[in-house]
């Protein structure tokens, strides 16, 4: 009895998550099959096939292109995103070790300083940011760099002393015993074992980076579109939108991204579940 | 009546493994029956097929007279002890022994009076308002243990109940069940990997290896007489000592030869059909090897080998001896022991003498 | 070691520190500063008090950004919730397959604000047009076609937590509960909520923070329109700043107000969990 019941509970369980699947890939195959239909039907029968009549090629990849530069756009999100998560990785986490190392009022004061950052929304500095970040000459593609480690440093400080409270200092003793002055130790001991928590800040800081659209369109402006801000800007001056274009282009931002998702994940959804849980 | 009946039963995985192979036992009413073997034998998923909790592949399994195969664990009349105490955390004591009772829609006042009760016999009572984090191992152990008796089941079921306590409260809580045995009128099932535990309070011992029962019996048999050489060396501490030997059947005098030495075996018609050159392995328990001269029997041969450590114990020793590569562990009095590195003779008590057969390990009686 | 490792704070510190002044902590001081005065461009600030405060609280435009994300926060924060922790529960029965749809649901949460808003602008508006009207033709359609945006975007994220919780369930646990009689939703209310409810209160604070500060998705899907009817708190405080000259310090101000409130939800949740933390 209990067999047919548990079977039963298993066909159930599998009716709602497949209607559940449907429902969460349909709006991606949406996108996807009205990206080769001409944009007048896009608009009018969206939920249906291209045919023959409807079927435009690659016609609205050519004119997504060549409206948003795509290319380049993808050029400087990549740009972006690497160097910033790298500068992210390496100069957060050797602070993290300094602070949680060297106890006195200055690095406890940064230490609230940067969890208190955390609970900052972007719009609270957004104004002053941007106003500091041109007289700084930071607006451009290298000073954003800058911003986004100041900025991202109160997440990733916060996870990495979190992961080194739990490192017996011995290790690091014992290396100083070794010969290693700070440097090395830090480089050939500390950051080695910190790796998991590394991995999990540069994914978050990745995913944060490569999608945000504010703060670059802030800070650089639109002479050097990102992304996010070159498929905005495929929005016309009174909200008219080239529906052929953005589907093209919408296509275009999502296949690197679910590539990079596939590649990567395992380690995406850990280090999303330790971000959050430490978060 | 809750008498246990298993009939041929396996437990097979998805992926093939086989956890327990082919299993008939019956358990009486009131019988406290002890599982144990090394870890991996199959003996906590057996027990968990008894529960309901694990399903079973093939075979039956009944209840007093009722099949249960298909019968959810709350409708089996039993009771669990879990390894890990499993108390839900988040309720106090109290609630923690109640549970079972509410889920039944015991009425309230009965479930107060059985819940004292159950408290009064562990000595549990000031503890009920406390949730489970603010106890002892040996506290939360009792608490598991009124879960458990204040549903008064007719089966208990534990699983490695005493594993996460230290030496000294092992030994206390070991007595204690047995206790709760005496005043309960239940059936016990007990698993434990400690042949200590198993030998102490089982009414019968099942040992268990790789699925398969290798042997049913009471404790004192399953000691002096074991079916294998598995449970000859797994039943007992320090281990029997296992000797390799070959049959010599000479004009009607058996006897094994051990290297160039000659060891007598018990009086036994069945030996002298067995094959001249037969492979055997000699168990010999430590206790069964003598040292003492006094205590030799004359004309019969002497073995010597080089005692290599010698660990002091109180009132006696054990001595561990390097005959001709062969190591014998040696369980001797403290007064007539010798020291390390010491030349010592000793014989084997011929009568405790156990042969298995060298290829199946299958004793030979 | 300590000693010898305190003279390279240059090396350690420096880069991260001085980033991080720039970029948050002189902003902060600075926008703390200018919500109290009127200007345009930071150095032309004059002091003006409250009044900034003021004028945003009479801006009818705030209130009701106010009161849409409110009302759009609750609304999501249950749905999602609801529907995560239900999906946990599918996905950590012993079934095959959990792993597909595990990788599906969580997929949308990698995809950015603006690019989930013209997706969303599709198909809502594809829908809509079987009745004659589009997302922008009624608040109500875009607080809804929100809600459903944001559900897609945050329920695997949500998922992957309860999930995680779950599994860290001791399976004895729920073993006792079975031989002590509890059934599916007897097990489900007085074992398995009770233990994931640390990963309950991490999913309402993250719901509620992404839910209160969504910006792209608003911008993309309908921009606030009708009028300014759809503007979330983050929108409308981006628009005061960008969109009408001489209210840079009541968007300041409005700015504040919002992190004040963020503040205070955060300081909820910790204390939420340091008390939990102490009762156990």
């Amino acid at each position: 009895m209990t067999k047919t019941r548990t079977g039963l509970g298993h066909a159930l369980a599998y009716v709602i998550l497949i209607l559940m699947s449907v429902i969460f890939l349909a709006p991606i195959f949406i996108v996807l099959f009205n990206s080769f239909k001409s944009k007048l039907y896009i608009t009018s029968e969206p939920f249906k096939l291209p045919n023959a009549e409807t079927f435009a090629g690659l016609e609205n990849y050519i004119s997504g292109l060549a409206k948003t530069d795509f290319f380049s756009a993808f050029g400087r999100s990549l740009f972006i995103t690497v160097f910033s998560v790298a500068a992210i990785v390496l100069f957060t986490s050797m602070t993290a070790w300094y602070i949680t190392r060297v106890k006195n009022k200055f690095t406890s004061f940064l230490y609230y300083a940067f969890v208190f950052s955390m609970i900052v929304p972007f719009q609270m500095v957004m104004f002053t940011m941007v106003k500091t970040a041109n007289a700084l000459h930071l607006d451009n593609l290298w000073g954003i760099i800058v911003i986004y480690l100041g900025f991202g440093a109160g997440l990733s400080v916060f996870m990495f002393s979190g992961f080194v409270k739990s490192v017996p200092i011995e290790i690091e003793e014992a290396a100083m015993i070794d010969g290693c002055g700070p440097i090395r130790t830090f480089f050939l001991v500390v950051f080695p074992i910190m790796k998991p928590t590394a991995i999990t800040v540069a994914i978050l800081n990745a995913m944060w980076i490569w999608n945000d659209y504010l703060l670059p369109y802030l800070v650089i402006g639109t002479d050097y579109k990102t992304i996010p801000i070159a498929i905005q800007y495929l929005r016309g001056g009174y909200g008219s939108i080239d529906m052929g274009a953005m589907m093209a282009m919408l296509v275009l931002a999502i296949i690197p991204i679910v590539i990079f998702y596939l590649f990567c994940q395992k380690y995406i959804i850990k280090g999303v579940v330790a971000g959050a849980v430490k978060g | 009546m809750a008498s246990i009946t298993l009939k041929n039963v396996f437990k097979i995985y998805p992926d093939g493994f086989t956890a327990v192979n082919d299993l008939s036992l019956e358990i009486r009413d009131r019988e406290f029956v002890v599982l144990v073997g090394p870890s991996g034998c199959g003996k906590s998923t057996t027990l968990r097929m008894i529960a309901g909790l694990e399903e079973i592949s093939k075979g039956e399994l009944y209840i007093g007279d009722r099949l249960v195969n298909s019968i959810a664990p709350k409708d089996r009349d039993i009771a669990m002890v879990f390894q890990s105490y499993a108390l839900y955390p988040d309720k106090t004591v109290y609630k923690n022994i109640s549970f079972g009772l509410e889920r039944r829609k015991t009425p309230k006042d009965e479930i107060e009076k059985r819940v004292m009760q159950a408290a009064k016999i562990l000595d549990i009572e000031h503890l009920l308002n406390r949730k489970p984090r603010a106890l002892s191992g040996g506290q939360r152990q009792r608490v598991a243990l009124g879960r458990a008796i204040v549903r008064s089941p007719s089966v208990f079921l534990f699983d490695e109940p005493l594993s996460n306590l230290d030496a000294k409260l092992r030994t206390a809580m070991r007595s204690e069940i047995t206790k709760l045995h005496k005043n309960l009128d239940a059936t016990f099932i007990y698993v434990t990997h400690d042949q200590t535990e198993a030998m102490t309070m089982g009414d019968r011992i099942v040992v268990m290896r790789d699925g398969v029962v290798q042997q049913v019996a009471k404790p004192q048999e399953l000691y002096d007489a074991p079916r294998n050489m598995f449970v000859a060396g797994f039943i007992g501490s320090p281990q029997m000592n296992f000797v390799e030997a070959v049959l010599r059947n000479k004009n009607g005098r058996i006897f094994a030869a051990v290297k160039d030495d000659a060891v007598l075996l018990p009086e036994n018609e069945k030996f002298k059909t067995l094959p001249d050159g037969k492979k055997l392995k000699l168990g010999i328990r430590p206790e069964n090897i003598v040292t003492e001269k006094e205590r030799f029997a004359p004309d019969e041969p002497v073995l010597h080998g080089r005692v290599d450590i010698c660990e002091l114990m109180g009132s006696e020793v054990f001595l561990y001896i390097d005959c001709k590569g062969t190591r014998l562990t040696v369980r001797a009095p403290s007064y007539s022991a010798p020291k390390a590195d010491e030349e010592v003779f000793f014989q084997f008590d011929r009568n405790k003498l156990h042969l298995f057969d060298a290829e199946t390990e299958e004793v030979i009686r | 070691m300590r000693k010898n490792l305190k003279k390279y704070y240059p090396v350690f510190v420096l880069p991260t520190t001085a980033s991080f002044f720039i970029a948050f902590v002189f902003p902060f001081l600075a926008g703390i500063v200018l919500s109290f005065t009127k200007f345009t461009t930071v150095t032309n600030a004059k002091w003006v008090g409250l009044q900034n405060y003021i004028k945003a609280f009479s801006n009818e435009d705030f209130v009701n950004a106010l009161w849409f994300t409110v009302k759009f926060t609750v609304v999501s924060v249950i749905t999602i919730n609801i529907i995560a922790f239900a999906l946990a529960l599918l996905l950590t029965r012993s079934i095959k397959g959990t792993n597909l749809f595990r990788t599906v649901f969580f997929m949308p949460n990698l995809i950015g604000g603006i690019v989930l808003g013209y997706i969303w602008l599709l198909i809502i508006n594809g829908v809509l047009q079987f009745f004659g009207v589009t997302v922008t033709y009624d608040a109500s359609y875009g607080f809804w076609g929100l809600v459903i945006l944001t559900n897609w975007q945050l329920i695997g994220y949500m998922m992957i937590i309860y999930i995680a919780g779950i599994q860290n369930i001791p399976t004895d646990l729920i073993d006792a509960a079975k031989v002590d009689g509890a059934g599916f939703w007897g097990i489900l209310r007085h074992v398995i909520i009770p233990m994931v409810m640390p990963s309950v209160t991490i999913c309402l604070f993250l719901t509620i923070t992404n839910s209160f500060k969504l910006f792209d998705a608003n911008l993309a899907l309908t921009d606030g329109a009708p009028g300014r009817e759809t503007s979330m708190l983050a929108l409308d405080i981006y628009k005061t700043f960008y969109a009408r000259t001489g209210w840079q310090g009541v968007g300041q101000a409005k700015a504040v107000v919002f992190f004040i409130i963020l503040a205070a939800i955060a300081l909820i949740q910790l204390a939420l969990t340091r008390r939990k933390e102490v009762e156990a």
